[in-house]
C-alpha cells in the first residue's frame, strides 16, 4: 500500500502545474461554500439567540396555555417548583414571566398593550435590558413602575415622569386596572416591540391581574447551559413537574422562526448545489486528463502483472491527496476570514435592516463559527472530490492494455 | 514439455467492420532456454504473435498453452497474475514507470510478488548491477538513456523470474554501442539464468545472436531455423 500511496504522490507531482489546478478548484470550492455558509448559519444562530434569549430555552406553562394563551391559563407559582427546577443540572437560570393584555391610556390617547411581568434583576442579567433605556432609569427594587416603548411612548405622548393608566381583564374574570408611573424608555430592534410592549414589575403585574394571591404566572423560561441538550432537559423537566404542566422549547414557540429558516436554507443549499456542480466539473476535467495522459502508465503495470484494483488505488489515492491539500488550503484561507467576520459582523442596511429589526435581530450579519459548517461543507467537498475519482475507477476496471499503449 | 505451446491460432481485428487479420493459422512450440528471434517485415503480425504469447491479448481462434495451462481458460484476474508469475516483459519504448526509480522499477514486480523488502531490494541490486548499471539504481528512467532504460527494463523483466521473457523490438530505439551491450546481457542471463527469451525483431544484430529465428509473414510462420552452438 506504500508504494501505491509513493506512486500517487509521484503521479501528482509529474505535473504540478495540473495538480496545483485541481487543488485549487477545490481550494475555491470550499472557501466560497464554507464562507457562504458560515454567513447563512451565522444568521439563523442569531435569529434564534434573537428569540430564545426573550423566551428561553424551554418554558414551563399551565398546560394548555401555548394553544391558547389566555390570563386564565396561568398559574401559581410554588416553592416545589423552584426546587424541582433547582433540581436539574444544566439550568442555568429560570425566569418567572406573567404576559397579559391591557388598554393603556394617557390623556387623550389610548392602546392595547402587551404587559410583560417581569424580574427587572434577572431579566438584565438575561437579556440586558437595561442597556436598551434611552431615557430615565431601569428599575432595581419592587415599585410599581414601569418601562414603555419609544414608539408606544411617543404614540400616548408620554415621557419620563408621566403616569399611565392600564385597564384590562384580570385572572378568574376580574376586571384589572391601575396606574403606573413611567420610570423609563426603552428602544429595542423590534418595531413591534417599541410599539406595544410595557415592562413592569412582576409583582405589579401580578397585583394588577390577581391582587388577591400572589405567585401568579404565565410562564417560567428556562435557559440552559447546552442548548444541545433541549430535548433531553425538557424530558427531564416534563418527568419532574406533575402533568398540570406543559414544557414547549423554543423550536415550537418560535416556529415562525423556524420556518423562515428553512426556507431560506433551501435557497442556500441551491446555490450551494450550483456551485458544487461548477467546482465539480472543474475537478473532473482534471483528473480525466490525468487519467489520459498516464494510461500508458496504468498499461504497463497491468501487463507485468499488477492488479486493476490496485490500479484503482493509486488512482483514489491521487484524488484524495489532491483533495486533502485544497481542503487544508481552504480551511486555512477560509478560517481566518470567518473569524474575523464572526467577531466583526458586517452591519446591515436600508431595508433589508428594517426587516432584521421587525424580527427583534440586530441588523448585523455574523459568521458562523461552529464546527458542523467546518465539517460538513469539509466531507462535502471530500466526497465530491472522490466522486470525480469515479470515472479513472470505471476507466481502469475496463480499458484495453494494447489500446492504451498506443497512446 | 515445451514452455509455450500455440495450436492453430488466428487473431482478426475489427471483426464486425473491416476484418484485418493480423494471424493466420500459426503453430508454435517454444521450449525452455531458448533465445528465439521472431522475425518478418513490419504488419507480419510478430508483435500480435507476441501480445498474444504474453497474454495481453487473447486470439481470435487456436489456444495457447503456457507449460498445459490454457490462457483462453484464465479470467483477466487470474491472466494478470499468471503474467506476473510467469512472463516478463521487455517493450521496444522501455515502458518503465516513470516516476519510480530504476531500483524501484525492479523492486516493483517483487512487490506485487510479495516478496519481503529485504529480499527484493537484494535481489533489485543483483541483477541492475547485473545489467551494470549500479550506479544509477536512484535515477527515474527521465534520467537515464535509452540503452539504459532498455537494461533496467531487461532487469525488471528477469526480477520477477519468469518462465520467459517476452521482447518486442528491444533495440529498435537503440545506438549500435547499446545495441550490442543489451544483447551480451540477455544473452547472459539466457546462460547464466537458463532464461528463455522472444524477440521480435527487425534487426540482424539480434538475429544473429538468436538460437532459432521463426519468420512469419502475412500472419503464417513461413520459415523456422535453429542455429546450434550461438
Amino acid at each position: 500500500m506504500r508504494t501505491l500511496i509513493k506512486i500517487a504522490w509521484r503521479n501528482l507531482w509529474r505535473n504540478r502545474r495540473r495538480t496545483i489546478l485541481t487543488a485549487s478548484a477545490v481550494v475555491l470550492a470550499l472557501f466560497l461554500a464554507l464562507i457562504m455558509r458560515s454567513m447563512q448559519f451565522g444568521s439563523y444562530e442569531q435569529m434564534i439567540s434573537a428569540g430564545v434569549s426573550q423566551v428561553g430555552d424551554l418554558q414551563v406553562h399551565d398546560t394548555g396555555y401555548q394553544a391558547n394563551q389566555s390570563i386564565d391559563r396561568a398559574f401559581f407559582y410554588r416553592k416545589s417548583m423552584g426546587k424541582t427546577l433547582a433540581g436539574i443540572q444544566g439550568i442555568t437560570r429560570v425566569l418567572p414571566g406573567l404576559k397579559t393584555f391591557s388598554l393603556s391610556s394617557y390623556g387623550k390617547q389610548t392602546k392595547g398593550v402587551l404587559i410583560s411581568g417581569i424580574n427587572p434583576v434577572l431579566q438584565n442579567q438575561q437579556n440586558h435590558l437595561s442597556g436598551k433605556i434611552i431615557q430615565g432609569k431601569y428599575p432595581t427594587g419592587d415599585h410599581n413602575d414601569v418601562l414603555l416603548g419609544d414608539k408606544l411612548a411617543e404614540f400616548l405622548k408620554m415621557k419620563v415622569g408621566d403616569t399611565l393608566v392600564l385597564l384590562g381583564q384580570g385572572y378568574r374574570g376580574i376586571t384589572a386596572y391601575g396606574i403606573y408611573k413611567v420610570s423609563g424608555i426603552f428602544h429595542l430592534p423590534s418595531l413591534q416591540m417599541n410599539s406595544e410592549l410595557v415592562y413592569m414589575n412582576l409583582k405589579a403585574a401580578q397585583d394588577f391581574v390577581y391582587p388577591y394571591q400572589s405567585g401568579l404566572l404565565t410562564s417560567l423560561s428556562v435557559f440552559l447551559k447546552d442548548p444541545a441538550k433541549l430535548e433531553s432537559k425538557k424530558k427531564e423537566i416534563e418527568h419532574a413537574l406533575d402533568s398540570d404542566f406543559e414544557v414547549i422549547s423554543w423550536k415550537t414557540m418560535l416556529s415562525d422562526i423556524l420556518q423562515t429558516i428553512k426556507v431560506d436554507n433551501i435557497s442556500g443549499q441551491i446555490m450551494l448545489l450550483i456551485l458544487y456542480i461548477i467546482a465539480a466539473f472543474g475537478i473532473f476535467s482534471t483528473i480525466l486528463m490525468m487519467t489520459m495522459e498516464k494510461r500508458r502508465q496504468y498499461a504497463i503495470m497491468v501487463s507485468i502483472g499488477m492488479e486493476r484494483r490496485r490500479l484503482v488505488w493509486v488512482s483514489i489515492f491521487e484524488t484524495f491527496i489532491i483533495s486533502i491539500i485544497g481542503i487544508i488550503i481552504g480551511l486555512l484561507l477560509a478560517s481566518p476570514v470567518i473569524y474575523y467576520l464572526h467577531f466583526h459582523p458586517i452591519p446591515i442596511t436600508g431595508d433589508m435592516a428594517k426587516m432584521y429589526l421587525e424580527f427583534n435581530i440586530e441588523p448585523v450579519l455574523p459568521f458562523s463559527i461552529k464546527a458542523h459548517v467546518f465539517l460538513s461543507q469539509t466531507i462535502i467537498v471530500l466526497v465530491l472530490s472522490l466522486l470525480s475519482s469515479l470515472y479513472p475507477i470505471i476507466y481502469l476496471s475496463r480499458f484495453n492494455i494494447l489500446n492504451a499503449f498506443r497512446h | 514439455m515445451s514452455i509455450i505451446e500455440a495450436k492453430n491460432i488466428y487473431k482478426v481485428y475489427n471483426e464486425t467492420k473491416v476484418p484485418v487479420n493480423a494471424l493466420n493459422g500459426v503453430d508454435l512450440k517454444i521450449e525452455e532456454g531458448e533465445f528465439t528471434a521472431i522475425v518478418g517485415p513490419s504488419g507480419s503480425g510478430k508483435t500480435t504473435l507476441l501480445n498474444i504469447l504474453g497474454g495481453l491479448d487473447l486470439p481470435s481462434k487456436g489456444d495457447i498453452f503456457i507449460e498445459g495451462t490454457n490462457l483462453k481458460d484464465l479470467s483477466s484476474r487470474q491472466l494478470i497474475n499468471f503474467r506476473l508469475h510467469n512472463i516478463g516483459f521487455v517493450f521496444q519504448s522501455y515502458n518503465l514507470i516513470p516516476v519510480l526509480t530504476a531500483k524501484e522499477n525492479t523492486e516493483f514486480i517483487l512487490e506485487l510478488q510479495k516478496v519481503p523488502k529485504k529480499e527484493r531490494m537484494q535481489k533489485a541490486l543483483e541483477l541492475l548491477e547485473a545489467v551494470g548499471i549500479a550506479d544509477k539504481v536512484d535515477h527515474k528512467p527521465g534520467q537515464l538513456s535509452g540503452g539504459q532504460q532498455q537494461r533496467v527494463a531487461v532487469a525488471r523483466a528477469l526480477a520477477s523470474q519468469p518462465r520467459f521473457i517476452i521482447a518486442d523490438e528491444p533495440t529498435a530505439n537503440l545506438d549500435s554501442r547499446s545495441t550490442n551491450e543489451l544483447l551480451e546481457i540477455m544473452a547472459e542471463m539466457n546462460r547464466k539464468y537458463h532464461s528463455t527469451f522472444i524477440f521480435a525483431t527487425h534487426d540482424q544484430r539480434v538475429m544473429d545472436k538468436a538460437h532459432r529465428i521463426v519468420t512469419i509473414d502475412d500472419g503464417k510462420i513461413i520459415g523456422d531455423e535453429t542455429f546450434k552452438g550461438r
